[in-house]
């Protein structure tokens, strides 16, 4: 069962959420694609554009009131086990946005975050850390040493 | 008693060229490395790292490992069994797929016309399946991978008959995938003779349609329509596509191989299976992994226009040539 979640977790397919981020933490997620020197592909990474097929779900912005339902919607769609990493520093907290009148946020009022990437945006380095640590999450969730989500907590949509 | 002995030992051989070699496990096997070279190649060539060679295997593991998600308003019987229908034809395809000094697939008749049937099953799944998971994307998908199959069937059909009208002679054509390898035995391979090379050139033009890779990646685009057909897919289901996307590429290849390189060494089978997969590694490197690392996506209606002008014309002048016989 071991070397099954090992060989399991080196295929860690990326799915992007942008809830009402400014462009910047996406910017820097397509430059740790893009960019040899970064090369997610390395660690068997890659970017899918269904949410069906995702693995670890990286989410920027801070969660504005036009996108929550639909943020949530898509978070729902991704199959079990999934781990969630909020990128940047506005899904933590708000970042510059906090107190805006449009914002729902952070993101972990409605979302379970496994992993924060703090900065504004945060460097490339920090994100393939990031995805490094969701990818521990997941091994430690499909050896039963994490909870998962399902047992964890339920999104309910307001 | 002998006939039922007889009939015994031929379908014993016929699962054995289904289970073993040339289709099922060896297919697999080498179709799934074929496509973990595909990947490390392009991204050496993009200067990246790249990802380890057995990539695609663990890919499959991971998506078996998931949880596979039926969407309530899709067709379910229908979504179910697409990937399955791109699935068993692949397979029964590689059955016949002939390896030159081990293996000659339907001997004697005309299984030419077969590959050219069979061949673009894993598209119609492709179809099927957008259609049937009732999303607004995979419905683009649908109608996007049965214009470019329209564009790319063409120019195959005019290399198959070119190919077949050169071995002919005298204006009549053979559609047996042996008497093909057999006449390039005696005569040279066509992808060295003048009048095949056209052919050749809409051939290799051919493969990166019919494998959906950049340029012509346009019905499963991830970036504008979601991955098309497969959206809605997930789990074991997407892993029976990723299986059918690598038997096809060793049946596109091996085809291509088989049509315009079928030379043999000297050495017993084991050297002859190790000469056709390193033609095939080869064919692919120049039509897929190049094109797919310099290229850029097409726009649906420029993929059609490019078909219909550049392969099609060139596998004319073959048929042409063939035709007059020189």
């Amino acid at each position: 069962m071991n070397l099954f979640s090992d060989i399991v977790v080196r295929s860690p397919w990326l799915y992007r959420i942008n809830a009402g981020s400014c462009n910047g933490c996406d910017v820097e997620l397509a430059t740790t694609a893009c960019i040899p020197r970064y090369d997610v592909e390395r660690l068997g990474c890659r970017y899918c554009g269904s949410p069906r097929h995702a693995d670890i779900v990286l989410i920027t912005g801070p969660l504005t009131l036009r996108v929550r339902d639909k943020v949530l919607r898509v978070w729902q769609e991704i199959p079990e086990p999934k781990v969630t990493v909020a990128v940047g520093i506005c899904p933590i907290s708000g970042g510059v946005f906090r107190g805006g009148h449009s914002i729902e946020g952070p993101i972990d009022r409605y979302i379970p975050v496994d992993v924060n990437v703090p900065g504004c945006p945060p460097r490339p380095q920090s994100i393939m850390e990031g995805v490094l640590l969701a990818k521990k999450i997941w091994l430690d969730r499909l050896n039963g040493i994490a909870p998962g989500h399902k047992e964890e907590r339920h999104v309910s949509l307001p | 008693m002998s006939d039922i002995f007889s009939l015994i030992s031929q379908s014993a051989t016929g699962l054995f060229h289904l289970v073993v070699f040339p289709g099922g496990l060896f297919a697999l096997l080498f179709g799934l490395v074929l496509k973990g070279i595909d990947r490390k190649v392009e991204a050496r060539l993009q200067r990246r790292v790249g990802p380890p060679l057995l990539q695609p295997f663990y890919d499959l593991v991971k998506l078996a490992s998931k949880e596979t998600i039926i969407p309530e308003t899709a067709n379910k019987t229908l979504f179910m069994y697409a990937p399955l229908l791109g699935f068993t034809g692949m397979a029964v395809c590689l059955a016949l797929l002939p390896v030159p000094g081990v293996y000659y697939g339907m001997e004697n008749m005309g299984d030419m016309l077969v590959f050219f049937y069979l061949l673009p099953l894993p598209a119609i799944a492709l179809m099927v399946a957008g259609s049937s998971s009732s999303s607004p994307f995979g419905a683009l998908g649908f109608s996007r991978e049965m214009t470019l199959m329209f564009a790319y069937e063409v120019p195959l059909l005019l290399v198959i008959l070119a190919v077949a009208m050169q071995v002919g002679g005298e204006g009549s054509a053979e559609f047996s995938l042996r008497k093909i390898i057999e006449y390039q035995r005696e005569h040279g391979s066509f992808g060295f003779t003048l009048s095949m090379l056209p052919a050749f050139v809409a051939y290799l033009l051919y493969l990166p349609g019919t494998m959906g890779v950049p340029p012509f990646d346009v019905a499963e685009a991830e970036t504008e329509i979601l991955e098309g057909p497969l959206l809605e897919y997930s789990g074991g289901l997407l892993a029976f596509f990723q299986l059918t996307s690598a038997m096809k590429l060793v049946i596109a290849l091996g085809f291509g191989v088989v049509m315009f390189f079928p030379g043999t060494v000297a050495g017993g089978p084991l050297v002859n299976i190790v000469w056709f997969a390193a033609k095939c590694l080869l064919l692919m490197l120049v039509a897929l992994t190049l094109c797919k690392a310099a290229t850029a996506r097409m726009r649906i209606e420029q993929a059609l226009s490019f078909y219909l002008k550049y392969p099609a014309t060139l596998a004319l002048v073959s048929v042409v040539l063939a035709w007059v016989s020189l």
